[in-house]
């Protein structure tokens, strides 16, 4: 009897352990996030292999319109698993954790010849050009802090974040080659040690300061996909948690790029040389955004309307942000738009340029920011570089219309020829401009 | 209707009563004398045997697939999850099952004459047990893996003489690659299993043709009681079911690993045997790789085998701890915990 017994438990138990089973198997640990209790896979047409990572991340926002989901997929540019729907396991092997456009992972990330590391003719080196770029490489600063604290005789880089090479210079300015700053930090004075351990937040190696108002991602993602002030993601994933600090606003690459995410880094204080440490502007609210005039420039500095009212990419180029390709010693050498590059001088109007084919850069740059609506046969500003300003077009009568790349806001842009502009003719730098153009801070 | 149903399951003589004496002695059945541990791990191996029937409809032995086959196993077929975790558990277990019936049975007398060729069959059985779970655990292919692979197979290199040609032979190669997986898969469902499946119906022969479960001998004016085999095969049924729910509440809440794709030319992951091999691994981290990876398990091996041929020679079965069995308790019990604490140094590093 006590067997019998026994085995009606033992029964219990079999059964008790397969209801257990069951209910495992109807409502599987990733329902609880997009309530998906089946697989979601699609097949994208680029690697024709399923992937079925929206089981989860249902209702993510597509990256951008350059890379359709229904072509890329996440695991072309994310990597992982894109088989598995168990959390570890799908992350496995992700390339850059959350963030496949940090520096240490890009060129697998974003890299490949038909994508973000082709050959600069096509315009596709964009990864070649942000590696040697003053945002990367930091070389202007690490070089004026060693030239200050005399560990070398001249301002000239020679140093960077990282070691980089720059096979093919191609300006006065270039240098060909960066070692890496650690390389150097042992036989470094003390104060430019000081300022390797504690001012090195501003490249875009770096992880930024970890209070809001500084918030941004590394790589790629640090200018091209937004934060917002506390760094806290507002999108649609539904696996991310909500106020976790740490994210890009959403799941966006953009070229639409706000002047918030420039003062993430910009405008926001200083590093002192005489202790090294940073100093945070005082005049900020530190729980929000300050309005957009307090925000732009710090109080020492002399603006004009139009720079403050628009935004940063609006008048600074691609080739200025992004580089030119080579590695300088001071941003400086790459920095080169002026006022007159959109309003002219007295004697001269700004250099314009009409687009002539459908694969011009112009108009590939133009098509991925919808608010501005360019045709073949439009003539746009350019500046002497030969950069396509691509957001400020002439209309039949003449006018030029500049539209905001991240606001949408129409402007009308007038040119100084014609104007009564009383400025000396040989005096044309922005600075003269100032001089009488700029905006008194509140 | 449910009378033919209790004759079936009771009355009848059916085919299970065939595998099973008419009768048993009581003590020797008691629970506390065996523990149902050899009962037990035929109940898993026959568990192991079924469930890797079933992953033979998903797995892809070869090593662009392999891993991919098993995510889609565990994560797009229905209960395949169940299925692969019920085959990784009950092997575990199978393991350990293995060992304490090892060890119970040294410690009972249950290797002594007549039962000592039976006491090898039973010692090669484990060690075909620990190839099949290695290999096994080979055919995940993923990074978590790599490294015991690599040093698995590289201590096949260490044999003296054949060493070389016993590595390709069980590789498949002259290095690690894509041969690698269909080569272990073979050894995996046939050049072990094949064997394996001999030696336990062997073995389960052999304990009939014994005499069943080791006893003492009939004494004058001792009561021997019996136990029919009605009972027996319901004490059976109920580990059984015992068994069976442990083993899905196991794997309803724990999955076994699975990293990503293993690629050899790359980078090898973490160092990390599977359990059952962390104490070769800490020997390993002692010395010469053919004294500490080869010599001493065979050695040890030698030694356990040689038991009830040196140093147990009594007669006397069937019950704990017989004392002219001593120096063979001893040795077996040392070498148990000698391996166990290797294991739990290597486990804790």
């Amino acid at each position: 009897m006590k067997v019998q017994r026994g085995i009606l438990l033992g029964t219990l138990v079999l059964l008790g352990s397969l209801v257990l089973a069951g209910m495992r198997e109807l409502r599987p640990e990733y329902v609880s996030y997009a309530g998906n209790s089946v697989p979601v896979g699609f097949i994208p047409s680029l690697t024709n292999e399923p992937e079925y990572c929206l089981t989860c991340h249902e209702g993510i926002e597509e990256i951008s319109s350059a890379h359709p989901v229904e072509v890329f997929g996440c695991v072309s540019c994310h990597g992982g698993e894109p088989l598995s729907l168990d959390p570890d396991k799908a992350h496995a092997g992700l390339i850059g954790g959350r963030n496949p456009s940090d520096f240490n992972v890009v060129e697998e990330g974003c890299g490949g010849e038909a994508c973000h590391s082709g050959s600069p003719e096509d315009h596709r080196d964009h990864i070649a050009r942000s590696l040697t770029s003053i945002q990367s490489t930091y070389a202007g600063a690490i070089a004026q802090v060693r030239f200050a604290f005399g560990a070398q005789e001249d301002q000239s880089a020679g140093y960077g974040i990282q070691a980089v090479r720059d096979p093919l210079v191609t300006t006065e300015s270039g240098v060909p080659a960066l070692l890496a700053f650690e390389t150097t930090l042992a036989q470094d004075p003390q104060p430019v040690q000081d300022f390797a351990e504690r001012c090195l937040t501003c490249h875009l190696y770096a992880e930024p300061i970890p209070e809001a108002a500084y918030k941004r991602l590394t790589g790629c993602a640090a200018c091209h996909s937004p934060s917002n002030f506390m760094g806290t993601y507002v999108g649609e994933d539904p696996t991310v948690v909500r106020g976790e600090s740490g994210h890009a606003a959403q799941h966006r690459l953009t070229t639409a790029i706000p002047y918030t995410q420039c003062n993430a880094c910009h405008n926001r204080g200083n590093y002192s040389l005489v202790d090294m440490t940073f100093r945070p502007r005082k005049d900020l609210p530190q729980t929000q955004r300050a309005p957009r005039l307090q925000d732009y420039y710090q109080p020492i500095a002399q603006f004009t309307l139009c720079e403050w009212e628009l935004d940063c990419v609006d008048c600074h180029t691609s080739g200025e942000a992004m580089g030119d390709g080579d590695l300088h010693s001071s941003q400086s050498e790459v920095q080169y738009v002026q006022c007159k590059t959109c309003h002219g001088t007295l004697e001269e109007p700004p250099l314009t340029y009409t687009i002539e084919d459908s694969e011009d850069l112009a108009l590939r740059r133009a098509l991925l920011n919808p608010s501005i609506d360019l045709q073949v046969g439009d003539t746009v500003l350019m500046t002497t570089l030969g950069e396509a300003l691509w957001s400020i077009r002439q209309l039949p009568d003449g006018r030029w219309i500049q539209v905001g790349k991240a606001t949408q806001v129409e402007y009308e842009v007038p040119l100084v020829r014609g104007s009564a502009c009383g400025q000396n003719v040989d005096e044309q730098e922005s600075r003269y401009c100032h001089a009488c153009h700029a905006v008194e801070r509140p | 209707m449910p009378d033919l149903l209790v004759n079936i399951v009771t009355k009848r003589p059916n085919f299970f009563y065939h595998l099973h004496p008419p009768t048993i002695p009581a003590e020797q059945a008691s629970f506390s004398y065996t523990f149902g541990l050899g009962g037990l791990a035929v109940f898993l191996f026959l568990v192991v045997a079924f469930t890797g029937a079933l992953l033979l409809f998903y797995y892809v032995p070869s090593a662009e697939q392999a891993n991919d086959s098993i995510q889609l196993l565990t994560y797009h077929v229905p209960l395949g999850w169940l299925v692969r975790n019920l085959h990784y558990w009950s092997t575990q277990a199978l393991v350990i099952v293995s060992i304490l019936h090892l060890l119970r049975v040294i410690l009972t007398g249950g290797s002594r004459p007549p039962r000592r060729f039976n006491w090898l069959l039973g010692l090669g059985l484990l060690l075909l047990l620990l190839g099949l779970d290695f290999t096994g655990y080979v055919l995940r292919w993923d990074v978590d893996m790599g490294w015991a692979l690599l040093v698995g197979t590289n201590l096949v290199k260490e044999v003296p003489l054949i060493g070389g040609g016993l590595y390709r032979l069980v590789v498949g190669g002259s290095e690690l690659g894509s041969g690698t997986v269909p080569r272990f898969f073979g050894w995996h469902v046939f050049g072990l299993l094949i064997p394996a499946a001999f030696l336990f119906g062997w073995h389960l022969f052999r304990v009939r043709r014994d005499g069943g479960i080791s006893r003492p001998k009939p004494r004058p004016g001792r009561r021997s009681d019996k136990i029919g085999r009605e009972l027996l095969l319901r004490r059976e049924v109920l580990a059984g079911l015992i068994a069976g729910g442990i083993l899905v509440i196991l794997s309803v809440f724990f999955n076994p690993g699975l990293g990503a794709q293993l690629d050899p030319t790359q980078v090898i992951g973490e160092a990390s045997a599977p359990w059952f091999f962390l104490w070769i691994q800490e020997l390993l981290r002692w010395g010469d790789p053919l004294w500490m990876g080869v010599l001493i398990p065979l050695l040890l091996l030698i030694l356990l085998g040689s038991l009830p041929y040196v140093f147990d020679r009594g007669e006397e079965g069937g019950r704990w701890f017989p004392r002219d069995g001593r120096r063979a308790q001893i040795l077996a019990v040392s070498v148990i915990i000698l391996i166990t604490l290797l294991t739990l140094v290597g486990a804790l590093r």
